[in-house]
């Protein structure tokens, strides 16, 4: 893609385990705080897995019935609040900005599936009722969003599972990049704690059931690591064209350089084992931003702490970095706040812009038997100094869909 | 922005619709990977399937890196049979239990049927059986989006990044969930109308179509305009103008006005829509002479 324009990353909003701000999010990872404890959203009573990363703010929970709504609109809000704080909004006309979401899987409330097949049921007539009974639909808030921020431009609407939050984030850059957008607001938000999801995933042995020590389940990279803990949670990013954040006066947090995915074409749950799709959406990535992989100081992983990505993962890093591999460090957020699933990519994306502004890496935490197959630097040992311009955000879905990002340290004007 | 459009494939079930069974299994390279398939992913094999091979194809061998998918799902659907054993082993007399759910109900469901559930499975099914390695993009769950997924798929051949790509919709609508979904859309829709559809368009780089012969029907797309107008779904969806056909197709609706036009028609197309997801779109589809 021939990127005319560089896109400045301008706006941040969070819903996480660790937090509900961009400030408290940062510092929460620094300290390698877990986010995992047991689930007090439902009672999972006899189900496998009984923990999760659960976002706790009553002002944000309080937004929706919904939570993944209720994350949306709380991460964009907060981000296009951060955006315009300095009284100025993005430039350009509304049809020229857009919004661009990845979402989660709907799911349905069995309460309410018992009512609406009860005879002489009558179901909500009003319309927010009606939308809010029985299972809300994922597009929603993406409208809703779109009109908080006055974005008229089409938006769109990413379900690439746990790649949907980088496909999102990629797609506004393009857009922005290419001058198709002046502006956009970019992210994602997934909750599937609710016994649909939970036990869905009980079904697949996808999750640690490490359930008498939480904190210490999610552990990517480590001979011990059982399976992935479910998270959830939202981020928002506002992106425009550098040139109008300056002139505009609006702070830059990072910028970002490019995007790229792929499919594996592979197995349904499974990666590639040798990581040949995440390869190559590492590669289209780095393409698009016009770098090599020796330009890259850090990674972001996807490291779900599953038997099977940590090594395909690893294999991919390796094939990219060749004999470097093992001087880049690797950093693997998920091992704090769990697997968000569809927000996954865009939460990691503003970890990576808080260890760029801070010129640090946070640490992976639980890594204390290390698989001999996973032999990088996984930032095991705490959080580190670490001066570096370019890092990579990548993100592995389920059906071998991939997904990467390339963020860059912001600029002093 | 225009693109060069090969070939289409469709399939489509329900009251007065061209199909009456659905089998993807002649384009399955594991014929056992069936089991883990959904309505939507069947819909999404057999309509990329027919595509492929009206295009001149051929669907055993990999499409491979530069090669795209752009796929729109429409509302997902559940089928009342995959989770009544669950909610039966689940209730305390007259209410839901959600301790007898997780001890017992859950245990009812069939193992594979998270699988059938997610909405990107689709784009998984198309991408294995006819090895897709290139880029996507997944959207959910209106016409607007399926035209989300065209942007990017013309933007992607403009700029090189592929040679050839598929882009459609599929829409699973006969099922309780579904039919709840499009009773909340404005005008209320007749589920009793709803098809089941798949519809897949190859687009391609002139130059790549040339130098491997494409046969067949050739058309113009050009995206002539493209808007949208924020709104609160919970005040209440945007009136939709989308043109009626014999049954109604949901997100696939353009995707198969286009295929039919390719297939069937002669000259331009030439719509404007406005769809209840917000957008108005106006599109041409030409058939070359």
């Amino acid at each position: 893609m021939r990127a005319r324009h560089r896109v400045a990353v301008t706006g941040l909003g969070v819903a996480t385990p660790l937090g509900v701000t961009v400030e408290t999010f940062t510092e929460a990872l620094f300290l390698g705080r877990s986010g995992v404890g047991p689930i007090t959203v439902f009672d999972p009573g006899g189900l496998s897995t009984r923990i999760a990363a659960e976002v706790k703010d009553p002002a944000v929970l309080g937004l929706h019935t919904d939570r993944k709504v209720a994350f949306a609109r709380w991460s964009a809000a907060r981000a296009w609040e951060d955006a315009t704080r300095n009284g100025t909004r993005p430039l350009g006309e509304p049809r020229e900005a857009s919004v661009s979401l990845g979402i989660g899987l709907e799911l349905f409330s069995m309460d309410h599936l018992v009512r609406y097949r009860t005879a002489g049921f009558v179901p909500p007539s009003a319309p927010r009722e009606r939308l809010a009974f029985l299972q809300v639909p994922s597009d929603q808030c993406l409208h809703q969003i779109a009109a908080l921020v006055g974005a008229h431009g089409p938006p769109s609407l990413h379900v690439s599972a746990c790649a949907a939050g980088t496909d999102a984030v990629g797609q506004a850059w393009r857009a922005v990049a290419s001058g198709r957008r002046r502006w956009m607001l970019a992210g994602a938000s997934d909750s599937m704690i609710n016994p649909l999801g939970v036990a869905g995933f009980c079904t697949l042995n996808a999750m640690s059931t490490r359930n008498d020590d939480p904190t210490r389940a999610s552990r990517p990279f480590d001979r011990t690591r059982d399976g992935f803990v479910l998270g959830e949670g939202a981020a928002a990013l506002v992106l425009e064209r550098l040139d109008d954040a300056r002139a505009r006066g609006a702070t830059v947090y990072a910028e970002l350089c490019g995007y790229g995915n792929s499919f594996d074409a592979y197995a349904i749950t499974e990666p590639h084992p040798d990581g040949k799709g995440a390869l190559a959406a590492m590669r289209h990535a780095l393409a698009a931003a016009d770098l090599r992989p020796e330009d890259l100081g850090a990674v972001n992983a996807h490291g779900t702490s599953t038997p099977k990505n940590d090594p395909a993962e690893t294999l991919a890093l390796k094939a990219l970095f060749g004999e470097r591999a093992k001087q880049v460090p690797v950093c693997a957020t998920k091992s704090m706040i769990g697997h968000l699933i569809s927000a996954a990519g865009a939460v990691e994306a503003v970890a990576v812009i808080a260890c760029l502004r801070a010129q640090r890496l946070h640490p992976t935490i639980n890594l204390t038997s290390p698989d001999p197959q996973c032999d990088l630097d996984y930032v095991a040992d705490g959080p580190r100094e670490h001066p570096h311009r370019y890092a990579l955000s990548c993100s592995y879905g389920f059906g071998g869909q991939n997904a990467a990002l390339v963020l860059a340290r912001a600029e002093a004007p | 922005m225009s693109a060069l459009v090969t070939a289409a494939g469709r399939v489509a079930l329900g009251p007065d619709a061209p199909d009456d069974a659905l089998d993807p299994t002649p384009w399955l390279r594991n014929r056992k990977s069936r089991k883990y398939m959904g309505v939507p992913d069947e819909l999404a094999v057999v309509a990329a399937g027919r595509c492929l091979a009206r295009a001149g194809l051929d669907p055993s061998r990999d499409l491979g890196p530069r090669a795209g998918l752009y796929l729109s799902v429409a509302y997902l659907g559940f089928a009342l049979d995959d989770i009544l054993p669950v909610l039966d082993a689940s209730m305390d007399g007259a209410d839901f239990s959600l301790d007898r759910f997780t001890r017992q109900g859950v245990r009812k469901a069939h193992p594979l049927l998270t699988f059938r559930c997610l909405p990107n499975m689709p784009s998984y099914h198309v991408s294995v059986n006819f090895g897709v390695g290139g880029p996507y993009v997944t959207t959910y769950p209106g016409i607007g989006q399926f035209h989300a997924a065209l942007e990017e798929a013309m933007v992607a051949l403009d700029d090189d990044q592929i040679d050839l790509c598929l882009v459609g919709a599929v829409s699973y609508q006969r099922n309780f969930l579904t039919a709840w979904n499009l009773s909340r859309v404005e005008p209320a829709v007749d589920p009793a109308r709803a098809w089941d559809v798949g519809a897949m368009l190859l687009l391609e780089r002139e130059a790549h179509a040339a130098e491997r012969g494409a046969p067949g029907r050739r058309a113009v797309l050009r995206d002539v305009e493209r808007s949208y107008v924020p709104f609160d779904p919970e005040e209440g969806f945007v009136p939709s103008s989308v043109p009626e056909s014999d049954g109604y197709l949901g997100a696939a609706a353009d995707a198969w006005a286009l295929a039919d036009h390719l297939d069937r028609g002669h000259g331009a197309d030439d719509r404007t829509l406005r769809t209840h997801d917000g957008y108005t779109v106006r599109r041409v589809l030409e058939v070359l002479p």
